[in-house]
């Protein structure tokens, strides 16, 4: 048998015996999982919303003409938070003790401005304090948004019909007096019947063009209303939160924290249980020392990143989110795990042979986990220092091969380049490991 | 001593650790039939010198001449082996390292003839005594010609040493040579027929063992 796969073998057993490290590494996937799990639930959860109506609001309201249920209307329009009816006190407490997190009051004599159509009608929203509240109160926007749009159709139908009337003609109403409107059709047929004078011909030209220009009313007051619509095309695949990012840097996360820390522990621990001499006296050389352990991160990463990835995605299936195809591209995320963990164990390798032993290679391997995985996390716009160092560590490029490999429509430029990357890194800080493994020898 | 190279030579051997000089310029043949004991106060440098001669740490300076293709089994001081792997998987191990045609079998051998037990128990849990007999069964694997051991018997119980040394006796015959580190004056005059006394990290004496002078090296001790 290879003598690096005899190390290996050798790892794999120690880690088998030995239950606290084995019981963490099982634990820490799930802990994962679970976490992105509840940020799922979270990110595809309705907030609850207390409605507080202070104006008694009628079943049905008309304004501009247009007759609105009120609570098909609110249905409609609360689409993105659950909008609980409360009286004012309950609604307080609830925003207290977190039963809600946010309070939409109708104050007195909302319905009177909004039929008054003079002066904008005002919703209340009071937000409760913490991290939903920004979220929530967008969805407040777009509820008062949805809201305006109704009523904005409302009032565009009800200019629209008498544009109709004055085209046509017929009865109808204004400000509560019925009337009764020739209209430019039956004024044209009127001219028509009558000696055709200069006069009368310029009347009937002006007819005409008024009935042309009308009868693009229609869309023109529609555009006039929305002079930039937004289409949204129908998507398949899951929501930006739950998708790339959320998954991407779990995994990132979860190998960066494993390999470094077997990779730097288990190297240390050749020199901590005396055998490094033994090995390095021609059994084994230093160099193929380095890549056991290297091998043996990448093999771990590969097997409880995979369990991630599984359990991700039992949750999203249960959790009953359609689309995406993560089972397809798990062979391309297992090469993004082997290249991961490789080039982030040759990293715990270098930091294992300069800690010396294992219990200091373990506590600097931990040490180095948060600084690496924020450098990955500060943009590049924002701190370029930041993003350049963060290039020349594996975390980032790990996290963007898995984001490509799991959710780019075409990931295969992505995932050459960021293949290239840890290869790359592996390649440096393995061989710097090698160097620095002189030192176990001491 | 024969004709021809020596087994293994130190030539001119310096090694430090920083600014400590560990090993200074030390000159060391083993030649086949050889006993050879290393002795010298703490520090001395006994340990150092056996772990290069063992080829697990580089010398600073000088070198170290190995016959061709000569098998070397090290026991080093401190035992040497994983602590989470029984004997038997230790033995198995290391046998497929050095290249054991029957690495079970090998494993199987040693482990009856040091008496070690074959149980799946942790070597740790293994009794000081225990863990020094697996320490110098790993050196065994691989046929070595030349045995470096360092301390040997200070954990082995007489019936072990006897064992250990008859072995040792038994390599000699057979053309091989023995090297080992001892502060055990009576085991040196026993065991020994070459001695090399190691003081500071120079060699202050080497020689046949009927020259060895006991009062002196025990000055060294002083």
């Amino acid at each position: 048998m290879n003598r690096i796969a005899l190390l290996l073998r050798k790892d794999v057993l120690v880690l088998r015996r030995s239950p606290l490290l084995l019981g963490i590494l099982l634990a820490y996937p799930i802990a994962i999982a679970v976490l992105v799990g509840l940020v799922a639930s979270y990110a595809s959860s309705k907030p609850r919303v207390a409605f507080v109506d202070e104006d008694n609001l009628p079943p049905t309201v008309i304004v501009g003409g247009e007759r609105f249920h009120v609570d098909r209307t609110i249905r409609e329009v609360s689409q993105n938070v659950k909008l609980v009816r409360l009286s004012p006190e309950a609604a307080r407490r609830q925003l207290r003790t977190g039963g809600v997190v946010a309070v939409v009051t109708v104050p007195p004599g909302f319905i009177a401005s909004l039929k008054g159509m003079v002066k904008s009608p005002q919703l209340e929203l009071e937000l409760s304090k913490g991290t939903l509240s920004s979220r929530v109160e967008q969805q407040v926007q777009a509820l008062v948004y949805s809201l305006n749009r109704q009523l904005q159709r409302a009032y565009i139908e009800n200019n629209l019909r008498y544009v109709t009337l004055i085209l046509h003609g017929g009865d109808g109403s204004f400000l509560g007096q019925p009337i009764d409107v020739l209209g430019i059709e039956k004024a044209d047929k009127v001219l028509a019947g009558m000696p055709q004078t200069p006069k009368v011909e310029r009347l009937r030209g002006f007819l005409h063009d008024a009935r042309l220009a009308l009868a693009n009313t229609d869309d023109a007051l529609r555009s006039t209303a929305h002079p930039i619509e937004l289409v949204r095309s129908p998507t398949r695949g899951r929501t930006w939160v739950l998708s790339a990012e959320v998954q991407a840097y779990a995994l990132g996360l979860t190998i960066t924290f494993l390999a470094l820390m077997l990779a730097a522990g288990s190297l240390a621990a050749e020199r901590d249980e005396n055998v490094i001499g033994r090995l390095a006296r021609g059994l084994i050389g230093l160099g193929h020392l380095i890549w056991a352990k290297v091998a043996l991160a990448a093999g771990v990463a590969v097997v409880l990143g995979l369990a991630i990835a599984v359990a991700f995605g039992a949750i999203i299936e249960v959790g009953g989110v359609t689309g995406g195809e993560p089972w397809r591209r798990l062979p391309l995320l297992v090469v993004g795990l082997v290249l991961a963990g490789g080039a982030l164990g040759a990293l715990g390798a270098l930091l294992g042979a300069l800690a010396g032993e294992a219990r200091s290679a373990s506590l600097v391997a931990l040490l180095v986990v948060m600084p690496i995985v924020f450098l990955g996390l500060i943009p590049a716009e924002v701190v370029p220092p930041a993003a350049w160092a963060s290039d020349a560590l594996p975390f980032a490029h790990s996290v963007r091969f898995f984001s490509a490999a799991l959710y780019d429509l075409s990931p295969w430029g992505s995932v050459l380049r960021e293949g290239l990357w840890l290869v790359a890194l592996g390649a440096a800080f393995g061989g710097l490991a090698r160097v620095g493994a002189r030192r176990l020898l001491v | 001593m024969s004709s021809g190279s020596p087994l293994l030579a130190a030539r001119g051997t310096s090694r430090s650790f920083g600014k400590t000089a560990a090993l200074d310029a030390v000159e060391l043949e083993v030649w086949e039939g050889d006993a050879l004991a290393l002795v010298g106060p703490n520090g001395a440098g006994k340990s150092t010198l056996l772990s290069i001669l063992a080829g697990a740490l580089e010398p600073s300076g000088g070198d170290v001449e190995r016959r061709n293709g000569l098998r070397v089994g090290w026991a080093p001081q401190r035992p040497a082996q994983y602590g989470r792997l029984s004997a038997r998987e230790n033995l198995e191990l290391f046998a497929r390292l050095e290249g054991e045609p029957d690495p079970k079998a090998a494993a199987g051998r040693l482990l009856d003839e040091f008496d070690l037990p074959g149980e799946a128990a942790p070597s740790s849990n293994l009794s000081v005594g225990n863990r020094q007999r697996l320490n110098l069964a790993i050196a065994l694997l691989g046929d070595a010609e030349v045995l470096l051991l360092d301390e040997p018997t200070a954990a082995l119980d007489p019936e072990q040493r006897r064992r250990l040394w008859e072995r040792a006796a038994a390599l000699r015959e057979a053309g091989g040579a023995v090297v080992f580190a001892t502060q055990n004056l009576d085991e040196v005059e026993r065991v020994a027929d070459r001695v090399a006394a190691l003081r500071d990290g120079g060699l202050v004496f080497a020689g046949p063992a009927g020259e060895y002078d006991r009062s002196q090296t025990e000055s060294l001790f002083a």
